[in-house]
């Protein structure tokens, strides 16, 4: 189990620290971390399918405004090793990712938000003294330490984990496995309505649901939903910028008939006033 | 492309080295107060080095300057670094350039940068390219995950070179412009409307539901109730349960409850027999 702990705990490390490092390149998300964690433990095919699963849960897992979600990583990657290494069933698997994801958010969130305040001063401290090999040193040392104790979380689950979770999950009885299998279904409808917070506006809503319709009752491919709202959303610029430049005419039309109208009205006035006198 | 063609040698030099340190730039996070400060200052070090060359003191004082809080969605934060890198030049060429107005645009542009790049980034482009990724690795295809990381990643990247090129040669007057000319509205209803189209069309693929709850009929086949909900309205409990969601997350209830609420209601369905 060791050696299982070490493997899962560098998968870990080597995706969650390796996207960070590298540009965000989402080599953090599960669809890739349950591939190479499959790959690491010699299934890469329940890797992927597990990392399918879980990216559906975790599509809305960002950390949008400081809410804090779930952490994807930890929870693929323990997915995953119980799901190959324990054969515990895939579905109970993905119920038991769901805790162990808020958990680790909030050890991530530690770790970033309290413990590396520490090296706030010293961020100061070298760029007073232009101590460039300094903050070269200080920025890729936090980058190893942060992720290198985060990755002890997977670690330490493993080895104690592994033998309380395999008794859990095989006296679990029938009808709460249902419910378990259940939420692997409905959870990615917390991800969905996280996204919708970043993209909703009541004009746009209706192509939530022309989405959902062709999808539901039309049965489309998501590449071919993709493809229909790039049409529209070609048609709909088209429109809007035809829509904008005629307002933008009409607005320096009106400066200009503006102007025009002053000097009538100043005439008119001069007449009525004439027509009074 | 025109926007690198027209940058001299050593100028590019220099872009193209804060575009490749720039891939960093999240790697550590100082605490709460600073976040990834020092990832932006390790990736404007060749600006720093090459306008402030021999004079240490004026190197420290940049360098302190930019030791305040940064966070920017990375792809649209490089447009900020070419940004900074030729104010910074402005600043070594003239002793009267005001220093505080570097770290006030620089503060200034974070939130509408990272508004519209999170909603293109974050909401379409990784969801478009994970539900293409899911529906082929939800068979166990390698490509799934390979085409997922090749869709995001190619436009990310091309953006991310560009802006570094962008925020240096057209500066400060070009976000302003944008938003005057109304092309960064029409950007953000486009960005919507296609994210808001994707979403609904995993809403309907990937939250699922079954309910094997029947009605015994004497002397016929029960009656099942999934068959019922499925005529009602297809996907009418994954659609109304995501709704129930957004509804809650717009009343500002904590992202974790949800979680759990779903997860405990999920496992009741479960107990009761439901699904």
């Amino acid at each position: 189990m060791l050696k299982t702990a070490i493997l899962a705990a560098l998968c870990v490390f080597v995706c969650f620290g390796g996207n960070w490092l590298w540009g965000q390149t989402m080599i953090e998300r599960p669809l890739v971390v349950g591939m190479i964690t499959g790959l690491i433990f010699g299934d890469i095919r329940t890797g992927i399918m597990m990392g399918a699963s879980l990216e559906a849960i975790f599509m809305g897992a960002v950390d949008i405004g400081g809410a804090l979600s779930a952490e994807p990583v930890t929870a693929t990657v323990l997915a995953t090793t119980f799901s190959i290494i324990l054969n515990v069933n895939q579905k109970a698997a993905l119920a038991i990712a769901v805790p162990i994801g808020v958990f680790a958010a909030f050890i991530s969130m530690f770790m970033k938000n309290v413990v590396m305040n520490i090296f706030a001063p010293v961020v100061d401290k070298v760029a007073a003294s232009d101590n460039q090999k300094g903050l070269i040193w200080t920025h890729f040392g936090m980058w190893f330490l942060n992720y290198f104790v985060f990755s002890l979380v997977t670690f330490f689950s493993i080895l104690a984990g592994a033998k309380p979770v395999q008794h859990l999950v095989s006296a679990i009885p029938q009808n709460l496995m249902a419910g378990l299998s259940a939420t692997g279904g409905l959870l990615p409808a917390v991800g969905f309505a996280i996204l919708m917070r970043m993209l909703w506006s009541k004009k746009l809503s209706p192509f939530y649901f022309l989405g959902f319709i062709l999808t539901a009752y039309l049965q489309l491919p998501s590449v071919a939903v993709a493809a229909i709202g790039i049409i529209i959303v070609v048609l709909q610029w088209q429109r809007d910028k035809q829509i904008m430049d005629i307002e933008n005419k009409q607005v320096a039309l009106k400066s200009q008939s503006a102007v025009v109208t002053n000097t009538n009205a100043n005439e008119m006035e001069q007449e009525e006033e004439d027509f009074f006198s | 492309m025109k926007l690198t063609k027209n940058v001299s040698p050593e100028d590019r030099e220099m872009i193209n080295s804060i575009f490749w340190r720039s891939f960093t730039v999240f790697a550590s996070r100082a605490g709460a107060t600073k976040a990834h400060a020092p990832g932006f200052m390790y990736s404007i070090l060749p600006a720093i080095n090459r306008y402030y060359k021999d004079d240490k003191k004026a190197q420290a004082e940049a360098l302190s300057r930019h030791t305040t809080w940064y966070n920017i969605t990375q792809n649209v934060g490089t447009f900020v670094m070419g940004l900074v890198a030729s104010m910074e030049k402005k600043n070594s060429e003239d002793p009267d350039f005001d220093t505080d107005s570097i770290v006030a645009l620089k503060t200034s542009l974070m939130g509408p940068l990272s508004g519209i790049g999170d909603s293109i980034f974050w909401g379409v482009l990784r969801v478009i390219a994970a539900g293409i990724g899911i529906s082929l690795a939800s068979q166990g295809s390698i490509f799934g995950p390979i085409l997922f990381l090749i869709i995001y990643n190619v436009p990310a990247i091309l953006t991310r070179y560009y802006l570094t090129y962008m925020g240096f040669t057209l500066g400060d007057t070009f976000i302003s412009d944008m938003y005057k000319s109304g092309s960064m509205q029409l950007l953000n209803k486009a960005a919507s409307t296609l994210g808001l189209m994707m979403i609904g069309c995993m809403t309907a693929s990937m939250v699922t539901f079954k309910s094997k709850l029947s009605i015994p009929i004497t002397g016929g086949k029960p009656i099942l109730i999934q068959t019922y909900l499925d005529q009602l309205w297809k996907g009418l409990v994954p659609l109304v349960v995501t709704l129930g969601c957004y509804w809650l997350l717009s009343k500002k209830v904590n992202v974790n409850w949800i979680l759990l609420g779903v997860l405990v209601l999920a496992i009741v369905l479960g107990l009761l027999g439901v699904v």
